[in-house]
């Protein structure tokens, strides 16, 4: 099992529900956001505005977990890369390790209220007993694996459950991210990569993110999927040309 | 909400070099001071190099490192993992070279010239070395960051401190200190040299590691680092150090001439760690299509 997702880049209308989902989801302080859009100009003539979805890639050979001094960012059994925030030190080399960027180091100037010095609102006091955060150590998405795993105790399914299915992609209105398992060949992402020509973000770091892309113009190839285990292979990539 | 035009274009490191990270910048400099003082010191067979790099190493590399961290109190869950960072092997050479150098300090004051003295004097001379190599090989790592990927990283960074400990060396043989000073001068002009031409070999090389490699490089030479770059590095690091070396050749040059010389060269050191660390760009996320 490992757990994916496909972001749809020609679906996305840029409402940032999917931020806004996860800052609900997780009680995150206003500084800091896991899910981030990027948006860029693509064309000379007739530029339009592209935006990518992106977040923590999940990878199969994360640098993360390989420069962690504590092993505080580990990698559980169905891929997703957590963080431990008892263990970390606040070193930040996994900030620097990471070439997509995806890690946040939670420094007080991220964490100053939503109202600095004049109101807590309950929202914030309700994230300090449900999900606290600590000053000092780096945070990053973890595709609501606290979602998944009590989903998954309940006999449900992650990316067809909406209960065990991470909030950005529940609360995506124009259903611009599926979720699922990249290692089933039946699952809606699979096919989407099989079918859609879907790419990871940077092949040529060997990291293998499990986050995956869909685009009709940027990082698309007309090259046909090949077989098999080609076909969850990057067929382009975001690298610079 | 804004939009995020981050990462379409390139976007330098911050974390090890803004805000606190100043603190990583000196620690980083600091390891290699102390660590190349502790090899120099060996050879010159040093009391007074062998105690100030032990007090650099402890002191500044080791505080400025702590306050560094996000959660200080924690540090000793870093020195558990070594085989798994080069950052926990860092600070393993650090917390064993501070045990070891104090043991070999006591030895070679109370006990000079026993095996055990000679035997902690090894130990600790590893431990050093190790402290000075370990900085340059946590950047090479890095994979998103094509400025730092070269093997030349770690061995600029070891003569860059060897160059700083010998220039200390001639400051404890100004003092009267237990240091051969024509041999510490002779040592800096060859590290000059040597690391002048590591400085322009690993720029060349760098500006030839993909687009952003090169965008590193300008970044320095014509960038916001630039002049940290040209009076850091080449004037007071390179140029300034190296006429007062050469000119120890041909004529007596003052103690507070030589003083200002080895002062130069140690911000040179600081000002190339500095622009290394400031310089280091990941390549954009994702591509401008034409």
């Amino acid at each position: 099992m490992r757990w994916g997702m496909v972001v749809d880049l020609s679906k996305c209308v840029r409402c940032y529900a999917c931020l806004a989902a996860c800052r609900i989801e997780h009680f995150l302080p206003i500084g800091m956001s896991w899910p981030r859009l990027v948006a860029l100009e693509t064309g000379v003539d007739n530029p339009e505005v592209s935006t990518y979805s992106v977040r923590c890639n999940q990878c199969q050979n994360p640098p993360c977990v390989d420069v962690c001094p504590t092993g505080a960012t580990y990698q559980r059994e169905d891929g997703i890369v957590a963080i431990d925030q008892d263990k970390c030190v606040g070193c930040r080399y996994c900030v620097i390790a990471c070439p997509y960027q995806n890690r946040t180091f939670l420094s007080k100037d991220k964490d100053k209220g939503f109202f600095p010095g004049k109101v807590e609102t309950d929202f914030e006091k309700a994230g300090k007993e449900l999900y606290s955060h600590q000053l000092g150590t780096t945070e990053k998405c973890n595709f609501c694996a606290e979602r998944i795993d009590a989903g998954l105790a309940k006999g449900l399914k992650p990316g067809v459950d909406r209960e065990a299915t991470p909030a950005c992609v529940n609360t995506c209105p124009a259903r611009a991210l599926t979720f699922g398992d990249l290692d089933d060949p039946d699952s809606e992402v699979s096919r989407l990569i099989r079918e859609k020509n879907a790419f990871q973000l940077h092949p040529e770091y060997d990291t293998d993110p499990s986050v995956y892309f869909i685009d009709s113009k940027i990082g698309y190839t007309d090259t046909p999927p090949a077989d098999d285990k080609e076909k969850r292979a990057p067929v382009a990539s975001g690298a610079e040309s | 909400m804004q939009i995020h035009e981050w990462m379409v274009g390139y976007t330098r490191q911050t974390e090890w070099i803004d805000r606190r990270g100043i603190f990583l910048w000196i620690a980083f400099y600091a390891g290699g001071l102390g660590g190349g003082l502790y090899l120099v010191s060996l050879y010159f067979n040093s009391l007074w190099g062998l105690f100030i790099s032990w007090l650099i190493i402890t002191v500044i590399k080791g505080g400025t490192h702590l306050i560094f961290l996000g959660k200080p109190l924690r540090f000793w869950r870093i020195i558990t993992r070594p085989h798994a960072s080069w950052l926990a092997r860092g600070f393993v050479f650090v917390m064993l070279f501070i045990g070891f150098g104090a043991i070999q300090l006591i030895l070679s004051y109370w006990l000079p010239g026993t095996a055990a003295e000679t035997a902690f004097k090894v130990l600790a001379g590893i431990m050093a070395f190790g402290i000075t190599l370990y900085t340059g090989i946590i950047l090479m790592n890095v994979k998103g960051v094509p400025f730092w990927n070269s093997a030349l990283l770690p061995i600029l960074f070891i003569a860059c401190g060897i160059l700083g400990g010998f220039g200390l060396a001639v400051v404890i043989a100004l003092n009267g200190g237990d240091v051969d000073l024509h041999t510490a001068e002779t040592g800096s002009r060859w590290l000059l040299v040597i690391n002048a031409l590591l400085i322009i070999i690993y720029l060349w090389r760098a500006s030839l590691r993909e687009a952003v490699g090169k965008q590193s490089v300008l970044e320095q030479i014509h960038g916001h680092s630039a002049p940290i770059f040209w009076i850091g590095i080449v004037l007071l690091g390179i140029v300034i150090p190296l006429v007062i070396a050469i000119a120890g050749i041909i004529m007596d040059v003052p103690s507070a001439l030589l003083v200002s010389g080895v002062a130069c060269e140690i911000i040179g050191g600081l000002a190339l760690r500095y622009c290394v660390l400031k310089a280091g760009a990941y390549k954009p996320l994702v591509a401008k299509a034409s």
